[in-house]
């Protein structure tokens, strides 16, 4: 289930958002315990986008038993090009259980058919094979791969972009639409 | 810490210097012409609008802090002649970045001009201001552009679509970088 975070989320959150793999993309990254409070309250404030610079965070709950493994934002990042990116991260002892894949195909149908965004981007860590590999089980098309562009942590920055088109998407979405047909009669 | 290079950069048939108010002429001479603005950002310029820009290029000639340019004319040493301008804009201090730009003339264009001139820029950058990368972007349509990227040896980092609004339609923008180490087997 996908819904906003709540305050006593923290707890949860507080498993992964800490770690040192999970920091970078993160909208407040975390490095202590006592800072994920802080981190809850400014993705529980984000709940919708009224304008271009919003970002609206969804908490990742599992069904199964309602615990949070990880959350995913849409940030509005330009209005007059319908430029939205997304953001994510789970807690690496959920990963690979095709959660992030749902939650993601949740949020990329809401931002091109309820906010009507034009194109979805997404950004990740050049050696991070696994979320290169699920933007392309998306149907994301590799558009960057920026090396050595910027310093992170210290390291030299390795850096993928990944975007779709709200029009690939809609053909590659499991709903068709009804083929058309010739007039008959 | 800021770079100011000594100028002129002196290539084998081009002279690369300062601007000068007596430049409006030349440079007027390109960037008046719709061709030349297709890909710019900018229009065709006016005669005032050119004036305008050659004086805030007469300072542009070093860099105090990210952001700053260095903006230089190129000059056939034979003639005189200014047959197009050159840009190195300072990105980054902490990652050492930078992005080159060039406009020329397109009477002077297929001769190797540009590649010489971007050459010497690329020195400059990566050998006297301790660059670590240089980037460039341009338009996916103009061919002449990301063909003198690829001649310079940059690498194509990103092929963006439908990223952005570029005078009323949808832009497609291409993105090339180089590193230090692969410059001229590494400066």
């Amino acid at each position: 289930m996908l819904r906003p975070f709540e305050r006593q989320d923290a707890a949860h959150v507080a498993r992964y958002h800490v770690l040192p793999t999970v920091q970078r993309y993160l909208i407040r990254p975390t490095r202590y315990q006592e800072d994920v409070a802080g981190a809850v309250d400014v993705m529980s404030a984000q709940r919708g986008l009224q304008r271009p610079g919003d970002t609206l965070t969804l908490a990742l709950e599992r069904k199964l038993d309602k615990a949070v493994i990880g959350h995913v934002s849409l940030r509005w990042s330009d209005a007059t090009a319908g430029q939205g990116e997304l953001l994510f991260a789970i807690d690496p002892a959920h990963a690979g259980n095709g959660f992030l894949t749902e939650a993601l195909t949740a949020m990329m149908n809401m931002a091109f058919d309820h906010f009507r965004i034009h194109r979805v981007f997404v950004r990740c860590d050049g050696r991070n094979h696994h979320s290169a590999k699920l933007m392309q089980k998306l149907g994301m098309r590799l558009e960057a791969h920026y090396r050595e562009h910027a310093l992170f942590q210290g390291e030299w920055d390795e850096e993928l972009h990944f975007a779709i088109l709200d029009r690939e998407w809609q053909a590659s979405s499991k709903v068709h639409p009804l083929p058309i047909r010739e007039r008959v009669a | 810490m800021g770079f100011f290079p000594d100028f002129p950069i002196v290539t084998p048939r081009l002279i690369l210097r300062p601007f000068t108010r007596g430049d409006v002429d030349a440079v007027f001479d390109y960037r008046g012409r719709r061709d030349v603005a297709f890909y710019l950002f900018d229009g065709p310029l006016s005669r005032d609008e050119v004036a305008t820009a050659v004086q805030q290029r007469v300072v542009q000639i070093g860099w105090n802090e990210p952001e700053d340019k260095i903006v230089l004319g190129a000059e056939l040493r034979e003639t005189g002649t200014l047959i197009g301008e050159l840009s190195l804009i300072w990105r980054s201090e902490e990652a050492r970045q930078a992005e080159v730009g060039w406009i020329f003339h397109p009477e002077y264009q297929g001769r190797g001009y540009a590649t010489e001139a971007a050459g010497a820029m690329f020195d400059l950058a990566f050998r006297d201001a301790s660059i670590h990368r240089i980037f460039a972007r341009c338009d996916a349509r103009n061919g002449s552009s990301w063909r003198l990227m690829e001649r310079l040896g940059m690498r194509r980092e990103a092929h963006f679509r439908e990223h952005a609004i570029f005078k009323g339609g949808w832009d497609e923008e291409f993105i090339y970088a180089v590193l230090r180490r692969e410059w001229r087997d590494g400066v």
